[in-house]
């Protein structure tokens, strides 16, 4: 489709088939990215990273795939390291917000509804991109445990099980197969680690 | 020169104010209305100047909607009265709001919360309260009355004692006062007044 690239300059201009181009290539981003992937179980939820560094000679100490945003809520991504630290400190100043008026914690789906309206205003403003990362969003609160999943565009997606970054479409039909509704933590768990190394290259 | 009374139980919180609205030597009116609904389980009551109470009581009830709208929740007490008391901090050393606040609520677990504020962002979750000159008086009443474990009725009893003993013995005549009831079935509104007769006290 060669009038889609004649579209792809411009973050906000729609392409005659109804896409945002620069969405679609962010989403690429993604899908070059070490996957990740989240299984919610009955009695908790858990993600999980590849972490891949490029030679020995890196510090992997310092190298952070998994990220608390509060106590109770974590995240992990697939794409641009970069983006991801950056959304990851907004998260954190909005779940500390979120705090300071309420003297209460964040409930999951808010602070993934907080970062995900930060991750579509990078669609929509001047100056700005998208990020180049999915995020998987996992957390316990009142209405047990939960996980979402945002992607660049801005949507989120309430999730049982799901994956991101390489390999992600063999991951997500190895957790269909794998999935069962009465899951423990401890189950999820291991079905997470079959899962990456399913997907795992090498070394 | 406004009262408000607060009694908080088992499952349930009252809120009382008085209705008056008057300025110097003059009564304008009766139906002045302190306490605000935010939504089915808390009510939001003020004291203070008539401006400042308004503008607070509606700013923080469409505040909380909006919140309820964006979110599809309903608050807990415990977080609306720290949204509050929020509100109240930020603005003190801007633009102040002199409203004294009783906020009374009934959570999803059908626990009763009263939450006394002051117009300086003083917070503090209590049984039973009062702001104004009512204080003085009828705190040491509900001191004497109240009971943890106490009935709505019991507790709408307790309220009725207070006005009468505000009516009693504060010199300023407030003749008609709204009681909010809050419950785990959501919020009803009632007008009393005092049920004392004063001619009792004139010594034959």
């Amino acid at each position: 489709m060669a009038s889609e690239s004649a579209y792809s300059f411009s973050l906000t201009t729609f392409s005659p088939t109804g896409k945002l181009v620069q969405i679609e290539h962010a989403l690429a981003a993604v899908q070059k990215g070490s996957a990740a992937l989240g299984i919610q179980a009955t009695n908790g939820v858990v993600i999980a990273t590849e972490k891949k560094v490029k030679s020995p000679l890196v510090d992997d100490s310092t190298v952070e795939r998994l990220v608390s945003i509060t106590d109770g809520i974590g995240m992990a991504y697939a794409g641009m390291g970069p983006d991801f630290r950056l959304l990851t400190r907004k998260a954190q100043k909005k779940a500390q917000e979120y705090y300071l008026t309420y003297k209460e914690e964040i409930p999951v789906l808010q602070l993934t509804r907080a970062v995900a309206k930060i991750m579509q205003e990078f669609t929509q403003q001047g100056g700005v991109r998208p990020a180049g990362v999915s995020l998987l969003i996992i957390g316990h609160d009142h209405d047990g445990p939960q996980l979402f999943q945002v992607d660049p565009s801005g949507a989120y997606f309430g999730w049982r099980a799901s994956a991101i970054g390489k390999g992600y479409q063999q991951a997500k039909t190895f957790l269909e197969k794998r999935y069962a509704d009465d899951m423990e933590l401890e189950d999820a768990v291991h079905t997470a680690l079959l899962t990456l190394r399913e997907g795992f290259e090498g070394r | 020169m406004d009262s408000l009374i607060g009694v908080s139980g088992k499952g349930f919180v009252i809120v009382a104010a008085d209705m008056s609205a008057a300025r110097s030597i003059m009564a304008y009116q009766y139906s002045d209305h302190k306490i605000l609904q935010l939504d089915d389980s808390k009510v939001l009551g003020g004291a203070g100047p008539q401006a400042d109470r308004v503008r607070f009581l509606e700013y923080i009830e469409k505040n909380v909607k909006l919140n309820a709208l964006r979110t599809g929740l309903t608050a807990s007490c415990h977080g609306t009265a720290h949204y509050v008391r929020r509100e109240l901090a930020d603005a003190l050393r801007k633009a102040p709001y002199q409203v004294n606040c009783l906020l009374g609520g009934v959570d999803a677990d059908g626990s009763g919360h009263l939450y006394w504020m002051d117009y300086l962002a003083t917070m503090q979750e209590t049984k039973y309260s009062a702001h104004g000159y009512a204080g003085y008086f009828i705190l040491s009443t509900l001191d004497r009355y109240y009971k943890e474990d106490m009935t709505l009725e019991q507790g709408k009893e307790l309220i009725q004692t207070c006005i009468n003993e505000v009516a009693t013995r504060f010199l300023i005549n407030q003749p008609k006062w709204k009681v909010s009831i809050v419950t785990a079935e959501g919020v009803t509104e009632e007008v009393t007044q005092p049920t004392v007769d004063l001619t009792d006290k004139i010594p034959e």
